[in-house]
């Protein structure tokens, strides 16, 4: 799955031996280190762990940063870095909140608020970046300081609530209203985790199917070797940025619709998760080798591991310490020339 | 004559590979000892087994007698074995008296000891014969010929018996060679002994005393005398007859492709006109450093042009824009064909057509077709191996270069510009890249190559421009350019070129 081996046959045997191959060690490597923390957690905590509720439970926090890795595969794919994700998840939260009036539509206003003003803080890294020939460390970094800001100075530092948004019903929230996309549910699965996996697949498709996803490899894997090739560089280079910004939108929302507020202080160190899942998945720091499915699993990895903890009572401080090492140790493991 | 290096029946096996299968090698004292053979014949591995960066699987390397430990580069290079990599390993920024002591500075007490190391460096460049290289100035702003001279430098600044060089000559042009060569003499001279890795038949006729050729990973033929003739050489390196090196010159049409007129970019191109018709190969000639690489980016459109314009076909390229040139049929095969035209994590199939993906996707990418039609382009050029999945990174510098070609033939482009094709290329694959330019051109095709290496223009051209300094100074047709013509159009009337003329 991921673009460096991956090539399909044309047999139908052919394809799925072209598959297997193109399943990276990693990737057997997390989906069994998955499967483990599963039954570690079923084993420590029988009663708690393997409940329906508590597999909810961690999708759903799990959606929030799952999005957010998804662009940011992307973005590392073409040897960049997104650190504004955060900062632009609070300042897009805070941003729809100071939009919506009192009717029943707001919902809608804020969910494209949302979006299209993190689409926006997006586009600004993306002209700096592409454009502007700023490194992607720096102008990210900028906009993790000025996303923060913006967020604090919307609402006067205050947080918005959103617990209006649930479509004027009185008891579930209406469909497609923001809290909908929190708590309501199709099918007993929460309406977060399809979007998760909306997200997901749509990325696999866009990343290893099509023309566009090709491209931001080569950037990532030969910048100018993909500029003789007639790769628009910067174009892709701009896009990866804005598409970043966009999914920081989607992630807001349900940020948001699952708190029933737009915190400006929310969103705090979701880069370093994002970046660390899709670090620990397999996809190179140095760009040019990606895998949508070794981010999915490294999302669901860091889930796993800090529900467990949660239930053992470890500290949020051993949490941290705990994540650091985990992308430390992925890291290391890696292929020595994909490491940076 | 004491023998300074003995290999008896090496063998290194890689994973399904074995790069070596039982090699035998003597280098003497002083003597210059060239390594010939094929691409993935094993001569890299040979003296990657030799310097200690890899260790051999089973096999015997003695130095002055004693074996040498295997796998240990220091171990090698404390008792006098130095290796001249192909890509010079120098950081730019650093200056020669630190790319010199790199590693190893002398010091006192905690402090670089400066002075030291600019006597030290200073001694060292006296001892190859260059001393007017500054041991200040920044290596960067050296030319290649005397970054490689401070290379050396380096490999001596320790007591060097045996010294090997993996072609060395492939970055420099044919004045800077002569630095080079006069360099080894004097280093032979004081008894090193050198092994000499070229695949270029004159270089080892002219600085070789002894040739060991392999093939396959075994010794093909070894000590055969340097006045060994080419037919004999090129038998054992490919395991039979090479019949015929070059094609027919093409002839060219009247048809116009590719006109530039009064192309400029300073410094290194100062007015360039020139036509390219159907069916002609043309030959851009001229030192390293002439400007031909330059001159064919700007036609490209990787970078912008100061004056004049290209037109392509009757109508204007716009400058700065390559994605315009590719859409309009040209297509560029680069000097260095791992940075500039391939992603080496790639497979073959991708790296053919990721100038033409539109041809396979809608929304999706039909990746079954792409890689269908890949493989009928890389077979119609019998790129080696037949597997389109394989990484372009495991392949030999040959089939990369034809990976390129393939790309360019599957855009159907009209006018294909080619900067130094054969570089790093082996020779019989050398011959096939002639007969596929040459095929190109039968179809009406029109190239322009950039090429170091005159012979080959000389014979695969229909005519030649040679470039110096900037300018286009010659045009030859057909069999007036001889490789003597051109040369004496390429230097300029200083018959030596400064090395360090560009030191600012």
């Amino acid at each position: 799955m991921s673009g460096r081996t991956e090539a399909s046959g044309t047999s139908r045997g052919g394809a799925l031996a072209q598959r297997a191959k193109g399943l990276e060690f990693q990737e057997y490597a997390l989906a069994i280190v998955v499967v483990l923390l599963f039954v570690a957690g079923s084993i420590l905590k029988p009663e708690t762990f393997p409940t329906w509720d508590n597999v909810r439970n961690m999708l759903t926090q799990a959606s929030v940063v799952g999005v957010l890795a998804i662009g940011m595969t992307f973005v590392i794919a073409t040897a960049g870095i997104d650190l504004s994700v955060g900062s632009m998840v609070a300042a897009a939260g805070v941003f729809g909140g100071i939009l919506i009036g009192d009717d029943g539509t707001s919902s809608l206003v804020f969910i494209l608020g949302a979006i299209l003003f993190a689409t926006f803080l997006g586009s600004v890294n993306a002209t700096s970046i592409a454009y502007g020939r700023v490194v992607p460390f720096i102008a990210t970094l900028a906009m993790f300081s000025v996303g923060r800001g913006l967020a604090l100075l919307l609402n006067d530092k205050l947080p918005v609530s959103l617990l209006d948004l649930n479509g004027g019903s009185f008891g579930d929230p209406q469909p497609f209203s923001l809290l909908w996309f929190g708590t309501g549910r199709i099918f007993g699965i929460p309406v977060s985790v399809f979007v998760l996996l909306a997200v997901t697949i749509l990325g696999w498709i866009v990343l290893n199917r099509t023309r566009y996803g090709r491209y931001v490899i080569a950037v990532g894997g030969n910048r100018e070797a993909a500029r003789i090739a007639g790769v628009p560089v910067r174009r892709i280079i701009f896009s990866v940025y804005v598409l970043s910004g966009f999914l920081a939108g989607i992630s807001t929302v349900l940020l948001c619709a699952r708190l029933g507020s737009a915190s400006p202080v929310s969103g705090n160190l979701y880069e370093l998760d994002a970046i660390g899942a899709v670090v620990i998945g397999g996809t190179s720091l140095a760009g040019g080798r990606a895998t949508i499915v070794g981010t999915f699993l490294g999302v669901l990895t860091f889930a796993l591991i800090f529900s467990l903890m949660t239930q053992l009572n470890l500290s949020t401080e051993i949490q941290q310490v705990t994540k650091g090492l985990i992308v430390l140790g992925a890291v290391l493991l890696q292929r020595p020339e994909a490491r940076y | 004559m004491t023998t300074v290096l003995e290999v008896r029946n090496l063998v290194k096996e890689f994973p399904g590979v074995r790069a070596l299968d039982g090699v035998d090698l003597d280098v003497l004292e002083a003597e210059v000892h060239c390594l010939l053979g094929p691409n993935g014949a094993g001569k890299s591995t040979l003296i990657k087994c030799v310097s200690g960066a890899i260790e051999p699987t089973s096999g015997e390397i003695l130095f002055q007698g004693e074996p040498l430990p295997p796998g240990d580069p220091a171990g090698s290079l404390k008792r006098g074995v130095a290796t001249i990599y192909q890509e010079l390993d120098l950081v730019p920024d650093l200056s020669v008296a630190e790319s010199i002591f790199l590693a190893h500075e002398p010091r006192r007490g905690p402090l670089l000891d400066l002075d030291r190391m600019d006597r030290e460096s200073a001694a060292l460049l006296a001892r190859l014969g260059h001393d007017s290289i500054p041991t200040r100035a920044k290596v960067g702003k050296l030319r290649p010929a005397a970054q490689q001279i401070v290379s050396i430098a380096r490999a001596l600044s320790g007591d060097v018996r045996l010294l090997i060089m993996d072609e060395p000559s492939a970055i420099l042009d044919d004045g800077e060679i002569d630095t080079l060569f006069d360099v080894v003499r004097r280093l032979t001279a004081e008894g090193v002994g050198v092994v000499y890795i070229s695949h270029r038949l004159d270089e080892i006729r002219r600085i070789g005393d002894r040739v060991t050729v392999l093939a396959d990973g075994r010794t093909a033929a070894t000590g055969l005398p340097a006045t060994t003739p080419t037919d004999q050489l090129v038998e054992h390196m490919v395991g039979r007859k090479v019949e015929q090196l070059y094609p027919d010159r093409p002839a060219g049409t009247d048809r116009v492709l590719l006109e530039v007129r009064g192309a400029k970019r300073l410094p290194f191109v100062r007015g360039v006109s020139l036509e390219v018709k159907a069916g002609e190969v043309v030959g851009l000639g001229g030192l390293v450093g002439s400007g031909r690489t330059e001159l064919l980016r700007l036609i490209y459109g990787l970078d912008e042009l100061e004056e004049g314009e290209v037109v392509f076909e009757g109508k204007r390229l716009r400058s700065g824009h390559p994605r315009n040139a590719i859409a309009r049929g040209l297509g560029l095969a680069p000097e260095d064909r791992k940075s500039q035209a391939l992603v080496l994590d790639w497979s073959q199939t991708k790296n053919v057509t990721v100038s033409d993906l539109r041809r396979f996707s809608r929304i999706l990418l039909d990746v079954g077709k792409e890689r269908e039609t890949a493989r009928a382009q890389l077979r119609a050029l019998k790129t080696v191996p037949d597997d389109p999945d394989r990484a372009v990174r495991l392949l030999s510098g040959g089939n990369q270069q034809k990976v390129v070609l393939a790309r360019w033939l599957l855009h159907e482009c009209r006018v294909l510009l080619l900067d130094e094709p054969t570089r790093g290329v082996d020779i019989a694959t050398k011959a096939e890249i002639y007969r596929i330019v040459a095929e190109l051109a039968g179809t009406g095709l029109g190239v322009l190559v950039v090429s170091s290496e005159l012979e080959e223009l000389a014979h695969i051209c229909t005519r030649v421009l040679v470039m110096r300094e900037g300018e286009i100074v010659a045009e030859l047709a057909g069999e007036d350019a001889t490789e003597l013509a051109l040369l004496r159009h390429a230097v300029a009337p200083i018959e030596k070129p400064d090395l360090v003329e560009e030191v600012v």
